[in-house]
């Protein structure tokens, strides 16, 4: 185990699941809350379209990722505002859209490429130097304006017409939550994957909500079990050999159910 | 003044703090308010009726500034209302509809109030001391101070709209504005909530608008009775506006005043 550790590539791996770990947590209370749930999920994917247009043409694909990802919240932001359809009916559409776009710019490539298929089930212990920077950087920059704006975003989480009237510029500070969740699907893209990312966001988050009745303490409990869970299933898949995305994810996942057995709101609402 | 019957407003003596000028709201091919010109005065407490769709949360929506006017104008202390900043808004207190609030949603009842904070505050700075001891003031007012670390969704309904009028009350506005605060509460505590608002109307020389469908309630508790039906119909003292011929164009039944000023539908009088 203390062997493990000293490799390069495996310090890296645990810093980048950390990183990945804490900030899908954060993201994860304000998307629980605000019921943004579908549209992350379907923004996970968008960005994977952009990977795979980016390794097709030749391209960065971290960069092409960002653009897809933001396109796809954006306009799911003002799809939800015109409220002419019904909002899970719109961002399944364009979930599956973006899922095909992927597929067939996947089919158009003329030999396999084993990193597109990184960027769909994650690969963390893969990740490079330069990777790790691109990830520090960006996870520094989104929790750092989580933090500043955190007020406003936990208002527009519990109400945001209530918020807006109050005084709080709400529906900038929702297209700045919306940004900041497709920043963190991209950085979290290489790590655990397109598919599973969307289980780190939720699923810390979801667990702290079973347990606590305050904003703050839903936030630590979610930082905390996130982190863990990351680096203890990059741990576990490093010792027994298993894909690490999946060891992440059900790790998390177990957790989950025992808070769910465990939580004080459902034994109030039994006893 | 407006072309409904009994127009009979009042010379107002106290400064307008929102004045309503032939000013029509709605969206493209919905008129939801034609032609409104009124006036509110600073410590006013004022009673909004009218039946359904008559325009009545539209025109809570226009003084919140989250409506702009197609024709007229709407001043709000004296700020032309589309050039409202978030500061004037956080001078008028909004308690909304009650809504389906998420039982489980985790937030405690001072985190609640402290959210009237926020746009006071302006984004970035966070709430300190000072602005717990606000909220926390807020809270005596309502007599709700006992219960602050208490999750919100544990207390009852009547509770609950006490909690979020001290949120309100800790912006420290000028104008409270009530949409339905007795909707969905028993009659007991229908009766505490308007004499709570009463309260806080002549010790903080608050401005009070309340929306209300429930004339019979309302109508001991007013200075004066704004009647709607997508125009301004009447204006004035209740004993002014409460009048058969009146309530009969606007509601379209025969309504009747009985010996106790209870107004009940004339049908329903004779069974």
């Amino acid at each position: 185990m203390l062997e493990l550790l000293s490799y390069d590539f495996m310090q890296r791996s645990l810093m980048a699941a950390a990183l990945v770990g804490a900030l899908c947590s954060v993201m994860g209370v304000f998307v629980v809350l605000r019921g943004l749930a579908f549209a992350g999920a379907g923004t996970a994917h968008a960005a994977f379209a952009g990977v795979a247009f980016a390794y097709l043409m030749g391209l960065p694909p971290l960069a092409f990722a960002i653009v897809f990802g933001l396109a796809t919240v954006w306009i799911t932001g003002l799809m939800e505002e015109r409220g002419r359809m019904k909002l899970d009916v719109s961002i399944g559409i364009l979930y599956t859209a973006t899922m095909a776009l992927a597929i067939l710019f996947i089919g158009l490539m003329k030999t396999y490429n084993a990193e597109v298929y990184g960027y769909l089930f994650g690969s963390v212990l893969s990740v490079t130097p330069e990777e790790l920077r691109i990830i520090f950087g960006l996870s520094v920059a989104v929790l750092g304006v989580i933090f500043l704006f955190s007020k406003e975003l936990y208002f527009i989480a519990f109400d945001q017409e209530m918020a807006e009237a109050s005084g709080v510029p709400a529906r900038r500070i929702y297209y700045m939550l919306l940004t900041l969740m497709a920043v963190t699907m991209v950085v979290s893209l290489k790590t655990v994957g397109a598919i599973l990312v969307f289980a780190m966001v939720l699923i810390p988050a979801s667990t702290a909500y079973q347990l606590t009745h305050s904003l703050t303490r839903m936030t630590a409990y979610a930082v905390t079990i996130g982190t863990v869970c990351a680096v203890t299933g990059v741990v576990l898949s490093s010792l027994w050999d298993i894909p690490t995305g999946p060891a992440i994810v059900l790790l998390a996942t177990a957790v989950f159910f025992l808070s769910v057995l465990f939580s004080p709101k459902r034994l109030r609402a039994v006893s | 003044m407006n072309e409904g019957l009994g127009s009979v407003q009042r010379p107002i003596v106290a400064h307008p703090i929102i004045r309503f000028h032939g000013a029509t709201f709605g969206f493209p091919g919905v008129i939801a308010l034609k032609d409104i010109s009124l006036d509110i005065a600073e410590g006013e407490f004022v009673g909004v009726i009218g039946p359904n769709g008559s325009g009545k949360t539209t025109l809570c929506k226009a003084i919140l500034g989250l409506m702009r006017p197609l024709g007229g104008t709407l001043q709000i202390f004296d700020c032309a209302c589309e050039k409202l900043q978030c500061h004037h808004r956080a001078r008028i207190g909004y308690l909304p509809q009650k809504g389906g609030l998420d039982k489980n949603f985790p937030i405690t009842v001072l985190e609640t109030v402290m959210m009237g904070r926020y746009g006071v505050l302006g984004l970035i700075k966070r709430p300190g001391k000072r602005d717990r001891d606000i909220a926390r003031e807020a809270l005596s007012h309502v007599g709700m101070l006992e219960h602050e670390t208490s999750a919100l969704g544990e207390l009852s309904g009547g509770q609950q709209q006490r909690v979020f009028i001290a949120r309100a009350l800790s912006q420290q506005p000028q104008v409270l504005l009530l949409d339905e605060p007795t909707t969905g509460i028993d009659i007991v505590t229908q009766h505490s909530v308007l004499d709570l608002i009463r309260r806080l109307h002549h010790d903080l020389g608050l401005t009070v608008v309340l929306i209300t469908h429930d004339i019979n309630m309302i109508r001991p508790h007013v200075d004066r009775l704004v009647l709607l039906k997508t125009r301004l119909f009447a204006s004035g003292r209740p004993e002014e506006v409460l009048k058969p011929d009146i309530l009969q164009q606007v509601y379209g039944k025969e309504l009747v005043i009985t010996e106790k000023d209870l107004i009940i539908v004339e049908d329903y009088h004779h069974h």
